[in-house]
């Protein structure tokens, strides 16, 4: 679905964001990319919707190449919804913001209308269809600019730390929206540093560092190694550090839930009777 | 892209150390010198001297043709434009009908555009040697009030910022398909709703927060407020200060007192 071959990205001025990056995403996989302030997340999942097009190296979507497509042609195919909601709302009504997305790309009428109904349905806002998304809680406004994302019905949907500012509630409430996305068949991709949230929802994980991909694995394999996290400024959830000091007695270092902790230890005292 | 917002270049130089009001003043007298002088020899002793302080002040070449870029443009246009609008004195280079061409007219276009390119410099001179704050301090020190040397410092720090909101701005909507160059006029005008509300939202919750971040640090407690860095004139600050004033009052003088043209 989306391949990038070698991309490198150096931004005016002379730093380089991203340095030789090879990736292959397969259609419905929900991939997390994760790492410090800086490695690079955001400029590489920009260039894979053309906001930022390489310095080198090419992207390929859909089998076609990006370098040939505009920004808008590229929507089509890989959404992106902005870290800061505030940067993208500007109607007056929740269901106007939703609809502006598929109507710049031209869809017909009846087409719009079934995509809005259904981004709305998703991220549950048809409560507050009618309400001026400014005006909404942080929590609602995030909801409204992904669903504006959704509603240009990309195969692809790029999440850029969606969660950032909300409480354990909301963020809970949003990721099961989220998941819906992914069960539905769309390609998802999180951009965050939150490690709890990689462990509990995605199912690819890419450390990122100083431009590079460091690791590329399920999310258990980027738990195990506590160095190429701590060289990515990246914390792991407290129950997996607490795994990796019980190692000694044999305890995987993979865990990454209590529920798992819990019965490793279980099991090793049961086993060591 | 997103091009020089402020001007300023770090240095060492003893332009980048002179005290902020010496360099207000300075500027403002050679900003009157260049329109007192009309002599085209004499202007371009002036040219020659403000583009020695532009060497002197290490300028880059890269960010003084970014500065000058449009005063260029203006002094092409002036140096073609003039003779025709002052088709007096003799020698007459070329006529047709009403148009004449003479020597005077095209001698004046030159010394207007140099003037121009003077003016232009002198001001580029204090933006690149003075950090916004300084100027805005040695404005506060000449007499401006201290609440309006803030909002401006303010609104001079803020403008990058913007300008940064904004260009995230316009790629979250180009993200949703939005095209900025397609379409007719109208349309691309109303393109930009979908830019200008964000930002402006965007500065209304900036500048609410940075009212709370004022008050919070007791801003407008006590009227006579005490400053962090005084500013104090040295030696050096007296010379320059007193070549300018000298600069300035001579030809003015020999102008308007002594009738002598220069």
């Amino acid at each position: 679905m989306v391949l990038a071959e070698g991309i490198k990205y150096v931004y005016e001025g002379g730093v380089e964001a991203i340095g030789g990056v090879d990736l292959r995403i397969r259609k419905g996989e929900y991939i997390a990319i994760v790492g410090g302030n800086g490695s690079g997340k955001t400029t590489l999942a920009k260039n894979l919707n053309g906001l930022l097009r390489p310095t080198s190296g090419h992207v390929a979507i859909a089998g076609r190449s990006a370098a040939g497509m505009t920004v808008a042609e590229l929507a089509r195919f890989v959404g992106y919804a902005f870290q800061n909601p505030d940067h993208q709302l500007f109607s007056s009504t929740v269901e106007e913001e939703v609809r502006f997305g598929p109507r710049s790309l031209g869809y017909p009428d009846p087409e719009v209308t079934k995509k809005v109904e259904h981004a709305l349905e998703v991220m549950d806002l048809k409560g507050v269809r009618d309400s001026p998304p400014l005006t909404l809680s942080l929590s609602y406004r995030r909801r409204v600019s992904i669903a504006s994302v959704i509603a240009m019905d990309p195969q692809v949907i790029i999440l850029d730390e969606p969660t950032t500012g909300l409480d354990a509630k909301d963020i809970d409430v949003l990721m099961q929206y989220i998941d819906i996305l992914n069960r539905e068949g769309h390609t998802l991709i999180l951009i965050t540093h939150d490690m709890r949230l990689v462990a509990e929802h995605a199912r690819r994980v890419l450390v990122m560092a100083a431009g590079r991909i460091l690791l590329d694995s399920d999310p258990r394999g980027s738990f195990s190694d506590l160095d190429l996290l701590k060289q990515s400024n990246l914390e792991p959830p407290p129950v997996t550090l607490l795994a990796h000091r019980l190692s000694r007695f044999d305890i995987p270092s993979d865990i990454f839930s209590p529920e798992e902790l819990a019965s490793a230890i279980v099991e090793k005292v049961r086993g060591g009777r | 892209m997103s091009g020089f917002v402020d001007l300023y270049t770090e240095g060492k130089t003893f332009l980048h150390r002179m005290d902020p009001r010496v360099k207000i003043i300075a500027v403002l007298l050679l900003t009157l010198l260049a329109l007192v002088v009309r002599d085209l020899f004499h202007l371009m002793v002036l040219l020659a001297f403000i583009f020695l302080l532009l060497v002197l002040g290490k300028a880059t070449l890269a960010k003084t043709y970014f500065a000058l870029k449009m005063v260029l443009r203006v002094m092409v246009m002036i140096m073609i434009l003039w003779p025709f609008f002052n088709p007096g004195g003799t020698p007459v280079f070329w006529t047709y009908g009403p148009i004449s061409i003479t020597q005077p007219g095209v001698l004046g276009g030159i010394a207007n555009a140099i003037r121009i390119l003077c003016l232009a410099t002198v001001w580029y001179i204090l933006m690149f040697t003075t950090a916004q704050r300084d100027i805005v301090r040695g404005l506060v020190k000449l007499g401006l009030r201290f609440d309006f040397g803030l909002t401006l410092s303010i609104a001079l720090r803020f403008l990058p910022t913007f300008g940064a909101t904004m260009e995230s701005i316009k790629d979250a909507q180009r993200a949703r398909g939005l095209e900025f160059d397609k379409g007719s006029l109208i349309r691309r005008s109303k393109n930009y709703v979908a830019v200008l509300v964000p930002t402006i939202v965007s500065a209304l919750r900036t500048a609410d927060t940075l009212s709370l971040a004022l008050q919070s640090r007791a801003y407008g407690a006590r009227a006579d407020r005490t400053y962090l860095r005084e500013l104090k004139m040295k030696g050096s600050d007296f010379v320059a200060l007193a070549l300018v004033v000298g600069a300035f009052v001579i030809p003015t003088v020999a102008r308007f007192v002594l009738k002598v043209p220069v």
